[in-house]
């Protein structure tokens, strides 16, 4: 019995650490939106970088989701330089959940920085 | 009209966490849109009226200033206790025309480009590519400013070219509050622009090469670069080779830079004859805790642009784990003796893999340096007859007095004529050792003491040395600069800075590096916030 107590949370572990994985996609050109505050200390010091962390209902017919990136103070531009998509347990549960249509959008960006 | 926000900060950092340090306002200034300002050279001029009311501000606030741009120096050079600017935003380039020339010039103005002083390397470099040029050499990456890199003198390994300082061809300095305090500098002996273009930019020339030679790696000092024009050259491909080659062989070429008689030969860049070609770029990777007898070496060869080439970015270094770097910090900490062997673990990633040759243009090649936490460098300069010494002397003292969690790199640059330039010798070898941030323990030294026995060491070997201003030392030593550039080289170039700036100006664009470091005259010497972290370059 306790060995299958075992066995099960450790599936339920690795479950939860293989669902949660981030993808990344950089431009190789264009220089990033600087964050002169140097705010963070992670993979994007030095960036202005534009969180979002929320559910998006997506209906029966539509199979996909645009978001739009706007002009913004922390997003000079309006161009994409740097995306990072998160996948996390909880999202994939939701989605399970919630027949797929609703989805969490956790992600990070930065956009290009502006020429004069 | 150019906009600038002011943040009231307690405190300022660099990208790799070298402070922090004291400050009170941190200023940044934005351009005015082409949309009101459609004019390149009007929006250009309109930052220097914004710039010369901070200025005003700050000065009427009796308080000092320093320009910035992308904080990457890994000491206090940039930091002013006061007010900083942040020039990220101040982006503008210009190419240079024909009728913009000096009667007397050799220079193309086809090569010419005038960069405002926030424009990083890779703009520049994405700007350059567009006509079809390139820079001349850079540093191992893109994200510095251009007016940063002249200020420290940022290289390479390109030892027939130079820094980046030494392709500029002209200075724009803003060096007051007063409309007049607004020049153009160029060297008398080669002139690059004429009095009406310097005269639409500027309210001032000064033709003369003692003063722009000084200036040229002015340390932030004489003044606010507003701009730099910089000469370019036809975007050309480097050929990258990765080897593992015998210590004594990788050792003897940097002695000797003699690639023609050398018994090492990449088959590829052979003469017809049979003998090497002369590179354009030779770097040596060291690691002292590994008793192998081969050393890692990067070649490159310069050829003629083309377009058909092998995409290099998918061999183009990735940057290692953070959270790794994180843990070989606390286990370095910790367990210093560990250090050895984390380094060999992870030389892998340290280091470019081995016999993935590829070929790219210079801005592919030095690309972006993602952040890598806390980190130190510490870079000497030496003749480059002197390399093996001097690295033995290095690796020693790391090793037995350390471990130090870092790793030795030789790169060589063509000599400077920036007055105060680092690359002074008739070729500079460029020994750095890099690596991430510790806290003095019980058992490992704090990284102020390993600079200073880094000073020592290379004194009491009777090494000729000088120190790379944008990275670590113990920059307080006692008659460093002096010992450095000998004491006419200094007073030369305190004397061109009395000349261009006025006594308060003096003051006002001086910073504790500068009185710390005797370039400036004495005032007090502000510390970083946490004192009692030795480790954190003061
Ligand atoms: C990842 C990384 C890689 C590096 N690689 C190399 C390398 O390969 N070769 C090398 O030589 N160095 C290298 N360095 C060091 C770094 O390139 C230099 O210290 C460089 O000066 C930093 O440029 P910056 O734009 O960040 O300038 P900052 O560090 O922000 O400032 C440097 C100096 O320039 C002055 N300054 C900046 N703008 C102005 C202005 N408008 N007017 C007046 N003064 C100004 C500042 O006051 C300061 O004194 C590297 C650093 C990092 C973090």
């Amino acid at each position: 019995m306790k060995n299958s107590i075992k066995i099960f949370t450790l599936i339920i572990i690795s479950l939860l650490l293989s669902s949660c994985y981030s993808v990344r996609l950089r431009s190789i050109n264009g220089a990033y939106q600087p964050d002169p505050l140097l705010s963070r200390d992670d993979y994007y010091r030095g960036m202005e970088v534009v969180e979002l962390d929320t559910v998006i209902k997506i209906d029966v017919v539509s199979k996909d989701f645009t978001y739009l990136i706007k002009e913004t103070e922390a997003c000079k531009s309006g161009k994409l330089h740097t995306v990072e998509f998160k996948n996390t347990f909880g999202g994939s549960l939701l989605s399970v959940f919630s027949f797929g249509k609703k989805r969490k959008l956790k992600v990070k960006y930065v956009c290009m920085k502006p020429t004069n | 009209m150019a906009t600038t926000k002011t943040h009231h900060l307690k405190h300022w950092d660099t990208l790799h966490n070298n402070g922090p340090f004291k400050l009170k306002k941190l200023y940044i200034t934005e351009l005015e849109g082409d949309g009101i300002i459609p004019k390149k050279i009007d929006r250009y001029n309109d930052a220097v009226v914004e710039i010369q009311r901070l200025i005003k501000e700050t000065f009427n606030a009796n308080q000092g200033f320093r320009a910035y741009g992308s904080a990457w120096s890994l000491n206090h050079i940039a930091h002013h206790k006061d007010c900083m600017h942040y020039n990220g935003f101040m982006n503008i380039h210009m190419p240079i025309q024909p009728e913009n020339l000096h009667s007397d010039t050799t220079f193309k103005a086809e090569n010419l480009f005038l960069f405002q002083c926030g424009t990083t390397i890779k703009r520049i470099s994405e700007v350059l590519s567009s006509h079809g040029k390139s820079l001349k050499t850079s540093g191992a990456s893109n994200g510095q400013t251009i007016a940063g890199c002249i200020s420290t003198g940022v290289h390479g390994s390109a030892f027939q070219v130079g820094s980046v300082q030494d392709y500029v061809v002209g200075l724009h300095l803003i060096t007051g509050p007063n409309i007049e305090d607004n020049v153009y500098i160029e060297p008398e002996s080669k002139a690059g622009l004429n009095d009406a273009f310097a005269q639409s930019i500027s309210k001032k020339i000064i033709r003369d090469d003692a003063m722009f030679y000084a200036a040229l790696v002015g340390l932030g000092s004489f003044g606010f670069i507003h701009g730099v024009v910089i000469e370019a050259e036809p975007r050309f491909l480097l050929n990258r080779y990765v080897r593992k080659i015998d210590k004594n062989v990788a050792l003897q070429l940097a002695d000797t830079l003699d690639f023609k008689n050398s018994p090492f030969k990449i088959p590829e860049e052979t003469t017809p004859d049979g003998f090497g070609k002369t590179p354009y770029h030779y770097k040596v990777f060291i690691n002292q805790y590994s008793d192998e007898p081969e050393y890692v070496v990067e070649l490159m060869y310069k050829n003629a642009y083309k377009n058909d080439y092998k995409d290099p970015f998918p061999i183009i270094k990735q940057s290692l784990y953070m959270d790794l770097i994180h843990l070989f910090t606390k286990m370095a900490e910790n367990w210093p003796k560990s250090i050895p062997w984390l380094i060999k673990r992870l030389e892998k990633s340290i280091l470019p893999k081995v016999d993935e040759d590829l070929t790219g243009t210079l801005p592919e090649i030095f690309w972006d340096a993602p952040y890598q936490g806390g980190a130190f460098a510490c870079s000497v300069g030496i003749d480059y007859t002197d390399s093996s010494k001097a690295l033995k002397l290095l690796c020693d003292l790391t090793t037995k007095e350390g471990p130090i969690p870092g790793i030795f790199a030789m790169r060589f640059v063509k000599q400077t004529k920036a007055t105060l330039g680092f690359t002074k010798f008739p070729v500079t070898c460029m020994l750095e050792i890099d690596g991430v941030l510790w806290k003095k323990t019980r058992k490992i030294m704090s990284f102020e003491a390993y600079c200073t026995r880094i000073i020592e060491v290379l004194k009491q070997n009777n090494i000729k040395f000088t120190q790379h201003w944008g990275k670590g030392s113990n920059w307080a030593y006692n008659g460093l600069v002096n010992y450095m550039y000998g004491n006419d080289t200094v007073n030369n170039w305190k004397a061109q800075r009395k000349k261009l700036l006025s006594p308060e100006m003096l003051h006002f664009f001086a910073n504790d590096f500068l009185y710390e470091t005797k370039l400036a005259a004495d005032e007090p010497v502000i510390h970083p916030i946490n004192p009692q972290n030795e480790d954190l370059i003061t």
